[in-house]
């Protein structure tokens, strides 16, 4: 890729795979258990997240020269809190049934893990360029792994895979059932355990 | 280091541009919103009616706008409940105890059914939604819920059709014309009882909630339908 020097590359990739915010470093679990039963709202909610970390990191990136230290946190949570907000009111306006099934976590965002800490350990010493990079590719990262995840939860909790009915009725009829643990957050954890654990092989990661 | 001074400073002036940016957002997207509202509820109240949209075809806010408009006719009850000229827009029917919203559907042949709003406490949540009842104003001609919190897949099974269309043909007044509510009994219903609908397994609180709160609305209403049934005689 020449558009980008190689750091700029891995401000973006790295997040995606190595660096998976929720896999390796288990940050925003809170809204990656609760909006994925279905891939429709897990799609809408990594819009949202990938919208506000890119755009708060350049934001705070462009800052990060003029914001005095002592105050930094409560700047950081003012400009993603704002962010949050005008989001919440746009998916409001133009997506109403959308924003009625993510209700609160749209709103959670702001306590997510994953937007504050990039700003703090990221956008406050980078560049606005590799800052917005950085923030696109964690937002992906973390939506990568709700979709996977609500993309299982989905197929075996309601037998759909973006509300298209997959399971054919002559299945249901012989017997089969659509897995009711799927739809409840017990169902969230243990697929998701199970995505950290293959990515941790795959990766060959281990914790000290 | 920065002093203290610059601080204040750099705060406020951050403070008052995002707030301006929330401001100016909110105010001109409230316009938009308060519509999206709207046609959710009506689009609510038509279909605990019996017009249904199909998955394949979605309504169109304009569409439901002018099936609203042209089928539906709402008014405001008393407590007695007479019909009174107060505009159905300007009362909140959650504070309001003595003026109830009613929504009739007329055609050229009569009056085709009657919905009036339902909620109240389930597990986690208070559920909205509307019940609709036949021009007999004794049985249950549909019920819709439009905001809830309950688990998905239990409690939430209630806005889920195979739930909602066991309350269709419903009744609830008994013989001696008193009103008895729907049962939301505990496993399958009695297929024989016109009283009783299937509960949802694993969502017992959510299901005795839903039969109290809404035999309460009913009562609520119960001046209005009994002039109706004595009426029809």
């Amino acid at each position: 890729m020449a558009l980008l020097d190689k750091k700029s590359k891995e401000a973006l990739t790295d997040p995606l795979m190595a660096n998976n915010p929720i896999s390796l470093q288990v940050l925003g679990i809170c809204s990656a258990l609760a909006v994925t039963v279905q891939l429709n709202t897990a799609v809408v909610m990594t819009l949202a997240v990938v919208s506000v970390l890119s755009i708060s990191n350049t934001v705070i990136s462009i800052l990060r020269t003029m914001i005095p230290g002592k105050v930094r946190i409560i700047v950081q949570l003012s400009v993603i809190a704002s962010l949050v907000i005008l989001t919440d009111q746009v998916l409001q306006a133009f997506m109403y049934d959308i924003s009625k099934q993510l209700s609160v976590f749209v709103a959670l965002i702001i306590t997510n893990c994953i937007v504050m800490g990039r700003a703090e350990a990221f956008a406050m010493q980078n560049s606005p360029g590799k800052s917005f990079l950085d923030g696109l590719g964690n937002g992906l990262g973390y939506g990568g792994i709700l979709i996977s995840v609500a993309f299982f939860r989905e197929l075996l909790g309601n037998g759909s895979i973006y509300g298209y009915q997959v399971i054919p009725n002559s299945l249901y009829e012989m017997g089969y059932q659509n897995m009711g643990l799927m739809v409840l957050s017990p169902g969230a954890f243990i697929i998701l355990g199970l995505i950290v654990w293959l990515h941790r092989i795959a990766s060959g990661i281990k914790e000290d | 280091m920065h002093s203290n001074q610059y601080t204040l400073i750099f705060t406020s002036v951050l403070t008052i541009i995002l707030a301006s940016l929330l401001s100016v957002a909110a105010g001109s997207l409230n316009q938009i919103q308060k519509l999206n509202v709207e046609i959710d509820s009506k689009k609510n109240i038509l279909s605990s009616l019996g017009f249904k949209e199909s998955d394949d075809e979605k309504w169109t806010s304009n569409e439901i706008l002018e099936l609203f408009n042209s089928n539906i006719e709402s008014y405001v009850l008393d407590k007695n409940g007479n019909q009174t000229e107060i505009n159905i827009k300007s009362i909140d029917p959650e504070d309001d105890y003595d003026n109830m919203p009613i929504y009739i559907n007329k055609t050229e042949n009569g009056i085709n059914g009657y919905a009036i709003p339902i909620s109240g406490k389930g597990l986690w949540s208070t559920l909205y939604g509307y019940f609709a009842i036949e021009p007999d104003g004794m049985t249950a001609k549909g019920i819709t819920f439009y905001a809830h919190k309950e688990t998905p897949g239990l409690g939430g099974e209630v806005d889920k059709s195979w739930f909602q269309n066991n309350f269709v043909g419903k009744r609830f007044i008994d013989d001696k014309g008193n009103l008895v509510g729907i049962k939301v009994v505990k496993g399958k219903a009695d297929v024989n009882s016109d009283y009783e609908v299937d509960g949802i397994s694993g969502a017992t609180i959510t299901s005795k909630g839903l039969e109290t709160f809404l035999v309460d609305d009913l009562r609520k209403y119960e001046p209005f339908f009994k002039k109706i049934r004595n009426a029809n005689g």
